[in-house]
């Protein structure tokens, strides 16, 4: 159904979506959608292929449980565009989003090492 | 609270499409502007640089759809698509829309009314908190149909009331009592005991309830006054509770007001409520005491099963004292509270609901047929719209749309109706319908409807909704897919066919019943009779020589007037009086041992004066009537009327025979003078008990308080009843007159039968008309569609008689079948209204055969005008159509 289901083409899981999304723009202000979309890109060394598009619906979805909010402005190159910045809740959602994120790559990064060991 | 929060974005995307879609657009523009220019800074050409930049981003479009699915409210967008796709087909095809929303406005809106009515006898709540556990309870015995309980019984029980939370008693009925200030007025008194509003969970809006000292003897007198005594006579105002007033001479202390909404658990409209005072010593030493109506609140969890058994030891102790040929007649008995107030009037008030129901599935057959036509009309379009990829569910819901709107205009019409059938119910209406007065519409009801509404759409709305285009149809072969529409439109007439069947059949008996009751001697004549009910106050009538002073003279001066043949007095009136009763066993005859073993059952008797016989035509079959002498103190003479004559000296002649009344050793032996013919006493359905007369006069035993006044005349009735009015108005002008015909009292006794007969013929009139709306659209329709087959049969030489033939079997066919379907429902049906029947049969050949005949015959003319069509088809026009 939803594009972040389909994994088979390097896309990338929804819930890990916003998780990047909501960490850049703490990292880096204030930004456009294209700015996210670079900065992902550039952060993941390229190795993840994101489907651009698919940022607008996360951002979305983000604005709408008041995470994220967003303004129209005038970009670097003096076009208009609008800028998505963190809300206080999207902080604290992110560093809840943070630790279970380590919590389960903890636990997926053990297991893996135990299958292995076995 | 995120969820809230989602939604409320949502519904703020939803209703900012056109805004955000356009911000949306400059956004994802924006987006690939800057992919395209990084590419073009890196060295690719135009075309390259943007081919890119779409890799990169993904589908634009599909990105876009992903987002507004996620921004807005799909659901509503689809079915605000529906709802307009709906709308445009209605008002397109305004034949069908009206036609629709007439039918479904006939089945709802009477649903809708029937039910406001029966809603208060059959489901609503009492006017009391946990009114479940409220049970009217006590013994029954054969002159008594509501339980009672006597004073001693009731005192004892009242120490140790088992079962039951809470316990109160009320003295039987009201008593008629006249505020004596100025503005004297007639009211209804209620004696109640101190725990009656407790015991029924009441609170007075004002004041107080009674206590336990002004609840006793000699206390100084209290009253609370019902909410409607307060408000016309104390205008509402709260300093009521200061006042006094004086009630038949005596001051008593006004102490609450009722609330609005309060009612009598008896039904009977009571203006004051008076302290009942029991005084235990009086009761005990005139044992078994007085008669009460009693009612108790149950403990939670108990049923009013456990209920009687745990009564049961009580009950034998109370009648261990009563002679023994009383104990075997009397019963224990516990009814809640409901049942008491609507016992009579449940039967009736489901019969009507599940008739009115049945109307309502006509109504909706009619719909469901409307729109499959319309369906096979538009099948094309289905088909296209499926070919291009609506699943079939989005047809489904498309369709159900459509039914849900008709079905919600089908229910707003229909509480129009509504509003103006319940006042034709509340105007035409007998007396004693319970709560009839309150019916209207509110929340409950108008929630009701919806349901209804809703439900009807969905019931009319399957098949059309199931109704899936073929793939053939695609290709022309239209016919066969017109044959399955045909059948199921088919089945849905006989359904038709066999409710209207059933109707028609529960019609017929209520109707012969209620001819037999309009026509049933009464064993009087009714004509030209004039009757005046006199109730005389206590308070200026005190001594019963004044009482018997007012009757004589009024009977004197009435007998003055030229145009009245006679003028008659007596304490009650067949049929429906309430005459005074004793039982058969308490009647000695002069040198014969007891008459009866047990209480031999009630005996009614009455006082009246020598004209009664004459007034109200009633033959004296032997012996004589009374004459002047007899009114005389010294003389004893009796009449019984025939039952009872042949009951106590079968064989044999009565006249010249002694008997003594009352079980009392040292009355007098009266002379039985002679005997008349029966009349109905109890009403028109029974023959009622056998009765006795005895002359009118002033006698200890007789009641003179009230009475009627009997008038013949041979003149207008209305001009003698003014001439009655105004005799009475000379002798005492504040006595308040009710002055009837011996037809208009005759008349209201058969008005509930009338009422139930009318309303189910109604009905099935309803239902009958609908399902010829219905044939006549079916067989319409086919022929229509089998324009070009007929058209085929006509040049091959079919003769138009044999079309006609074609034609109108299959509407037989139909007929036939809903025939022997709606007998079988009716034949289950109709046992139900035995109970509401006088001599009449429920499964009565004559009105079954008379049922399907009238169905037969509307099919055939329904049918009649669309076959006459088909005969006329010209095969050439038939044959280039399309």
């Amino acid at each position: 159904m939803s594009p972040f289901h389909g994994q088979g083409h390097g896309e990338v899981l929804q819930g890990t979506l916003d998780l990047m999304v909501l960490k850049t723009l703490e990292a880096m202000g204030p930004l456009h959608g294209y700015g996210i979309a670079q900065r992902i890109q550039q952060a993941s060394k390229d190795l993840l292929k994101l489907n651009q598009g698919t940022l607008y619906p996360a951002l979305l979805r983000l604005e709408q449980r008041g995470w994220v909010r967003s303004k129209w402005g005038m970009s670097e190159n003096n076009r208009k565009a609008r800028y998505y910045s963190l809300t206080a809740a999207g902080r604290r959602q992110l560093v809840t989003e943070a630790a279970r994120w380590e919590r389960m790559a903890a636990v997926i990064t053990g297991m893996l090492a135990g299958t292995e060991g076995a | 609270m995120e969820r809230l929060r989602v939604f409320f974005s949502r519904a703020w995307g939803f209703l900012h499409k056109r805004r955000l879609d356009e911000q949306l657009r400059e956004e994802l523009q924006a987006h690939l502007d800057a992919l395209i220019e990084e590419n073009i800074r890196s060295g690719m050409t135009a075309e390259e640089a943007r081919a890119a930049a779409l890799r990169e981003f993904g589908g634009v479009e599909q990105t876009k759809e992903i987002y507004r699915r996620q921004r807005g409210l799909p659901f509503l967008d689809v079915a605000l698509q529906d709802l307009r796709f709906a709308l445009r087909g209605l008002v397109r095809r305004p034949g069908f829309a009206i036609a629709s929303v007439l039918t479904l406005m006939l089945g709802i809106g009477a649903t809708t009314a029937v039910f406001s009515v029966v809603d208060r006898i059959l489901f609503r709540s009492l006017p009391y908190p946990h009114d479940d556990r409220l049970v009217s309870f006590g013994l029954l015995a054969p002159i008594e149909r509501d339980e009672f309980t006597l004073g001693a019984g009731y005192i004892d029980f009242r120490k140790e009331p088992g079962p039951f939370e809470a316990i109160t008693s009320m003295a039987p009925g009201t008593t008629d009592c006249d505020i004596t200030e100025q503005d004297p007025v007639r009211l209804n008194c209620a004696q109640v005991e101190q725990t009656f509003l407790p015991t029924f969970g009441t609170e007075p809006l004002l004041g107080r309830n009674f206590t336990v000292e002004e609840d006793r003897k000699d206390a100084l007198r209290a009253a609370i006054l019902s909410y409607g005594l307060w408000k016309s006579r104390f205008g509402g105002n709260p300093d009521v509770l200061r006042k006094t007033i004086s009630l038949d001479g005596k001051t008593a202390q006004i102490i609450g007001v009722l609330p609005a909404r309060f009612e009598m658990p008896t039904l009977r409209a009571a203006d004051i409520l008076v302290p009942q005072a029991l005084d235990e010593t009086e009761q005990r030493q005139s044992a078994p005491g007085v008669v009460l109506r009693t009612f108790a609140r149950m403990k939670p969890g108990v049923d009013v099963r456990q209920a009687t058994a745990a009564l049961q030891p009580w009950f034998e102790l109370t009648v261990s004292g009563a002679p023994p040929e009383f104990r075997k007649e009397i019963h224990l008995s516990v009814r809640t509270l409901r049942e008491r107030q609507t016992s009579d009037a449940r039967l009736a008030s489901w019969i009507l609901l599940g008739s009115v129901f049945a109307v309502l599935l006509v109504a909706c057959t009619n719909v469901a047929n409307l729109l499959l036509a319309r369906a096979t009309v538009r099948e094309r379009e289905l088909a296209v719209r499926a070919a291009l990829g609506a699943s079939r569910a989005r047809l489904a819901r498309q369709s159900l749309t459509e039914s849900l709107l008709l079905g919600l205009l089908g229910g707003v019409a229909g509480c129009g109706l509504a509003a103006i059938l319940i006042r034709v119910f509340v105007s035409i209406a007998p007396e004693g319908i319970p709560r009839l007065q309150q019916a209207g519409l509110d929340l409950r009801v108008g929630v009701f409807t919806l349901v209804v509404a809703l439900a009807s759409a969905l019931i009319f709305g399957v098949a059309p909704a199931l109704y899936r285009p073929s793939a053939e149809i695609m290709m022309g072969k239209e016919q066969i897919s017109a044959r399955r529409g045909g059948s199921l439109r088919q089945i849905l007439v006989v359904a038709e066919i066999a409710i209207s069947i059933v109707l028609l059949a529960s019609a017929g008996p209520l109707l012969r019943s209620l001819w037999k009751l309009q026509n049933a001697p009464t064993g009087m004549e009714t004509e030209n009779v004039l009757i005046e009910q006199i109730s005389l106050g206590s308070h200026n009538y005190k001594e019963a020589a004044q009482q018997f002073a007012f009757f004589t003279d009024l009977e004197a001066r009435l007998k003055r007037f030229p145009g009245i043949t006679s003028v008659a007095l007596s304490d009650s009136i067949p049929p429906a009086g309430q005459m005074r009763s004793t039982i058969l066993a308490a009647v000695e005859v002069a040198g014969r041992s007891a008459l009866a073993e047990g209480t031999g059952g009630p005996v009614g008797w009455r006082a009246v004066t020598p004209d009664y016989f004459s007034a109200l035509a009633i033959p004296i079959l032997e012996g004589r009537g009374f004459r002047q002498e007899d009114r005389l103190p010294t003389e004893n003479p009796i009449i019984l009327d025939e039952t009872l004559a042949r009951r106590i000296f079968p064989g044999k002649s009565a006249v010249g025979k002694q008997l003594r009344l009352f079980k009392t050793p040292d009355g007098p032996w009266r002379t039985v003078v002679g005997v008349a013919a029966n009349v109905k006493n109890d009403g028109l359905q029974t023959d009622g008990d056998p009765e006795f007369y005895l002359p009118w006069k002033n006698d200890p035993l007789i009641n003179l308080h009230a009475g009627y006044v009997i008038v013949r005349t041979r003149m207008n009735p209305a001009s003698v009843a003014s001439w009655m009015r105004s005799e009475t108005g000379s002798l005492d002008a504040t006595l308040p007159v009710n002055i009837e015909t011996m037809s208009q009292r005759v008349g209201k006794l058969a008005e509930r039968p009338r009422f139930n007969a009318m309303l189910l013929c109604l009905f099935a009139g309803i239902a009958v008309l609908l399902a010829a709306v219905g044939i006549y659209g079916v067989i319409g329709f086919l022929v229509v569609e089998r324009t070009r087959e007929i058209g085929v049969r006509l040049a091959l030489g079919a003769t138009p008689q044999s079309i006609l033939k074609m034609v109108l079997s299959g509407v037989v066919l139909c007929t036939i079948g809903g025939a022997m379907l709606g007998l079988l429902g009716a034949w289950f049906c109709t046992r139900l209204l035995e109970s509401l029947l006088f001599e009449a049969r429920a499964h009565d050949p004559v009105v079954f055969a008379l049922a399907i005949f009238a169905l037969v015959a509307v099919a055939l003319v329904a049918a009649w005008v669309p076959a006459r069509r088909a005969m006329r088809v010209d095969p050439m026009m038939a044959l280039r159509y399309e």
